[in-house]
């Protein structure tokens, strides 16, 4: 469904990308993991242009762009079949929660406005808020506000949902709250794509994990294999400090 | 010192008078000088070319220069360049005969549109990056995005800044005497020169500047609270009971 191939870019002299391969396929739940400044933030904001990659080719069902020559209609194409979770949440802070959520409807994608309002409704209570549809961003709690992002991402029904380190932002009992959000997203089958630290979520709701360090990709796979029997020497350096260490067995 | 009173008492209803022509000075200068401050200020924020180096001299020239000085210098320059556009142009106007509150227009819509464009982008700096591009995330146009997000909440900023800019243009209408435009303080200037009242004449024109100062505050006070309602104002910290 959605291919990234062969994706590099730069900042001035800094090569954050060199050489980026994905592929997420429709139901997939792809979690990118690997130290700061590898370049995962940057890769996922290349997916829907926030930043331009130097070279490339971005494949989305029938769309096939090279990053360099991308049109404004191009890049607004895929912008509407994306949705971006942002890790500081980044709520219109002059909309209430209800209108954060029927924006991108109503404006970017001319749905009508009583229809829009029935589809926000539906999403904010997906995720937990109809209490609060009336309420302004500055109003509410990093865990809500992280919950109505979602809700915005959804209600566009995109074709894949991009998060950003959704929940570092936010302390351990606000992380269960949107983990659990984007938990019950997966199991219906919704296409994500996750840049995190939490290997929970990585190891339980993952079904492909990248692993990524210095501007290329590492290592990727299943989560089993991945976490259990890493093959690069990068990975289980990666690994060895963030999960608590196995015993060795010895007969 | 012994104060006429009546005197002070006709001069300033007389005074009243002028107050349209100071606050229509304001407004249009206002309104002229906000599309063309809203492109220059974006010019800078995003570095277009060549127009940002003519912006940032213009902007630096009217800002570096005396209002009185502008003003005298348009007034002298300014008919005599129309004339000479008419007369080549073959039109049947007589460009002395053009009422001189236009030459006020243009004067003070200059002036507005250097300190509103700093204004302007000022504010539009204040607002984080991403707001923008949430809302491109979500597939708004640049310009959707500009008009239904980021300006609404840059102009919540940008108001105490306005309201300072409106009152010093109201406050600066007062030199356009100079240009025989029959404004507050020419009017009250006047009706003293006859029997040398003049301290009178002054009071009555503070008086009546500190009225319509007020009154611009409170409106902006006003909007300031009204449209930012979203927000949560007060920086200081709730106290623990």
């Amino acid at each position: 469904m959605l291919e990234l191939i062969d994706i590099h870019k730069s900042f001035g002299s800094n090569k954050v990308l060199k050489g980026v391969n994905i592929r997420v396929k429709k139901g997939d739940v792809i979690v990118i993991l690997g130290p700061s400044g590898s370049g995962k933030t940057t890769l996922l904001r290349c997916i829907n242009f926030l930043e331009r990659a130097d070279k490339g080719e971005i494949i989305f069902d029938d769309l096939h762009v090279n990053v360099k020559t991308a049109s404004a209609a191009d890049i607004s194409k895929i912008r509407k079949k994306t949705a971006f979770v942002f890790q500081s949440f980044n709520l219109f802070n002059n909309k209430t929660a209800l209108e954060n959520v029927t924006e991108g409807l109503i404006v970017a994608r001319k749905v009508p406005k009583a229809e829009a309002i029935e589809i926000a409704r539906k999403a904010l209570s997906k995720v937990g808020l109809s209490d609060r549809e009336n309420y302004y961003p500055s109003k509410l709690s990093g865990g809500q506000q992280q919950r109505v992002a979602i809700a915005r991402a959804i209600a566009v029904n995109p074709d894949v949902i991009l998060f950003d380190e959704p929940t570092s932002a936010l302390d351990p009992e606000l992380t269960g709250e949107v983990l659990a959000v984007m938990k019950q997203l997966a199991r219906e089958g919704i296409t994500m794509v996750v840049v995190t630290h939490e290997m929970s979520f990585a190891r339980d709701v993952a079904n492909h994990i990248v692993f990524m360090a210095d501007g290329v990709v590492v290592e990727e796979g299943p989560p089993e294999e991945i976490f259990t029997n890493p093959r690069e020497e990068r990975t289980k350096q990666f690994l060895s400090r963030i999960l608590p260490p196995v015993d060795d067995y010895v007969i | 010192m012994e104060l006429d009173l009546k005197f002070m008492a006709d001069t300033f209803l007389l005074a009243l008078t002028g107050v349209p022509v100071t606050l229509g000075i304001t407004a249009v200068a206002l309104l002229v000088s906000t599309p063309v401050a809203f492109f220059m200020a974006i010019s800078k924020i995003y570095n277009v070319k060549i127009v940002k180096q003519i912006v940032t001299a213009y902007v630096s020239f009217i800002r570096g220069t005396p209002v009185v000085l502008q003003i005298l210098i348009i007034y002298s320059l300014l008919p005599s360049l129309f004339n000479s556009i008419i007369k080549s142009a073959g039109w049947n106007i007589n460009v002395f005969e053009i009422n001189p509150i236009i030459y006020a227009f243009i004067v003070f819509s200059i002036n507005a549109s250097a300190s509103l464009s700093e204004i302007f982008r000022s504010a539009l700096l204040t607002v984080n990056k991403g707001q923008l591009e949430a809302a491109l995330s979500i597939g708004m146009s640049p310009v959707q995005a500009y008009t239904r997000i980021i300006i609404p909440q840059a102009l919540v900023t940008a108001i105490p800044n306005i309201c300072n800019l409106t009152i010093s243009i109201i406050k600066g209408t007062s030199l356009a005497f100079m240009m025989t435009v029959k404004e507050v303080t020419a009017i009250a200037k006047i009706a003293a020169s006859y029997g040398y009242n003049y301290i009178e004449a002054y009071l009555d024109i503070l008086i009546i500047y500190i009225i319509l100062c007020s009154l611009i505050q409170f409106i902006f006070g006003w909007l300031e609270k009204h449209l930012g309602s979203y927000r949560i104002l007060t920086g200081a910290p709730v106290k623990a009971n």
